[in-house]
């Protein structure tokens, strides 16, 4: 029972610690004047459709057939390079959006308990279903055409919240006096 | 020297040094800031001066001195839950959403957590001494249980955390999390082991109070203004949105793996 309590208490203070002094989360800080879109809103999934392009099925077979074998192998590689890239990509995107999604909520004069939840949960998700993703790439068994349909949805999602967020930034405090001084 | 001119040389050091830090929170006008937190760091002074008295007007070992002693870690203990609760509402309240969600949950966390520690009492009650380690050993659980739920709640909503209320958090935290283990390792046998029970306790406080120290040599940073907030109806025209890509996206990945 002492050593599980010492245990618990020695984690509780590291978490203690990590939650006063990890890693500054405040980057952007949660105010309206945070609210710059160009640094939450999802940015990698700009470029997805030119790699997804470069990562055509059929590209591979043309390679398979016609390139000499040590050719195809160096271009292999690097299209694995590539599919790794937008993977983390993608995920930076993810977090962008959940990061916008809390900033939100922080400036939210009421929020609904069940909403957060849902987003807590569906945060978690992600990051499990990434992993098995990462995994699955790491095992060669990823094919890029489902990489482009998320893609598309995280695309989708970034255009709805630039065009909500540039309404409300309208009302931020240093936009009104950028343009209180002109 | 004996070792009884070191104790009275170590205690008055601490008290000191507590002094100390109550003058510079008056000074650095904490009490507008962080009121409980404030009044508690006056408590300790006065407890150390209260002991004082009633150890030299009564003896160490007579029963209005353990009850003066007792009723006195019960008030202080009851400050320190106040103090976490302060540094709860001064870092949220300005989040009037996450604020009004986080408040009932901090309250509803105490009081099970304090159920909790009265049920544990309950279990040790044949023995005084025990019992009341078992109890305040819950309730101190209760402080570091509010103080890391809503540090849990800044960090998942990004809150800035001014440097003064990280130290004094800290203190906060760490004097509690200290108490848990060593009333745990001296709950059978604080009879036995009281010196050692005891030094444990001030050595931990002391610590606690350099935190305190810390937090308040400089001066504290000007108020920053409540942050503007959006319209109430933002929200609601965002969430279903966002929680409908997320989903998407969730369903999409899943079926990648499969």
């Amino acid at each position: 029972m002492t050593v599980f309590v010492a245990i618990l208490v020695f984690l509780v203070i590291l978490a203690l610690l990590w939650l006063l002094f990890g890693s500054p989360t405040n980057e952007t800080g949660s105010s309206l004047d945070a609210l710059q879109i160009e640094r939450l809103l999802p940015i990698n999934c700009r470029h997805f459709p030119q790699i997804t392009q470069m990562l055509k099925e059929e590209d591979r077979q043309f390679m398979r057939m016609r390139a000499p074998h040590h050719t195809e192998r160096k271009w292999r590689a690097e299209r694995r390079r590539i599919l790794k890239q937008y993977l983390t990509g993608l995920a930076q995107d993810f977090a962008r959006v959940q990061r916008l999604a809390r900033l939100v909520s922080a400036l939210s004069p009421e929020i609904r308990k069940g909403q957060e939840l849902e987003w807590i949960w569906l945060g978690l998700q992600f990051h499990v279903s990434y992993r098995m993703v990462e995994l699955k790439f790491a095992l060669g068994r990823l094919s890029p055409d489902g990489l482009a349909e998320l893609t598309g949805i995280i695309a989708g999602l970034a255009d709805e919240l630039e065009h909500r967020m540039s309404l409300i930034t309208e009302y931020s405090p240093s936009h009104l006096r950028a343009n209180m001084g002109n | 020297m004996n070792s009884n001119l070191f104790s009275n040389l170590g205690w008055m050091g601490a008290f000191l040094l507590e002094v100390g830090t109550f003058l510079l929170a008056l000074r650095r006008g904490l009490f507008r800031r962080l009121p409980f937190f404030t009044l508690y760091l006056g408590l300790v002074v006065i407890d150390e001066i209260t002991l004082w008295l009633v150890y030299r007007l009564s003896g160490v070992s007579s029963y209005i001195s353990f009850e003066s002693y007792w009723v006195m870690q019960a008030l202080l203990i009851l400050f320190r839950a106040l103090a976490v609760y302060d540094i709860c509402r001064v870092l949220l309240s300005a989040y009037a959403g996450v604020w009004k969600m986080c408040r009932p949950l901090l309250i509803l966390l105490a009081a099970i957590l304090v159920v909790g520690a009265a049920i544990s009492t309950n279990d040790s009650a044949h023995h005084v001494a025990s019992a009341i380690l078992t109890s305040e050993r819950g309730l101190e659980l209760t402080v570091v249980g509010i103080l890391i739920f809503g540090l849990i709640f800044c960090r998942y909503y990004h809150v800035e955390i001014d440097r003064y209320v990280t130290w004094i958090a800290l203190g906060l935290g760490f004097y509690s999390a200290v108490q848990v283990v060593s009333n745990t390792l001296f709950q059978h046998s604080v009879t036995g082991h009281f010196a050692v029970w005891q030094d444990f306790r001030h050595v931990s406080f002391n610590v606690a109070t350099v935190f305190w120290i810390v937090a308040l040599w400089k001066q504290l940073p000007a108020r920053q203004a409540a942050p503007v907030l959006l319209a109430p109806g933002e929200y609601e025209r965002l969430a279903p949105q966002m929680t409908l890509r997320l989903r998407e996206l969730n369903t999409r990945l899943l079926e990648m793996w499969k």
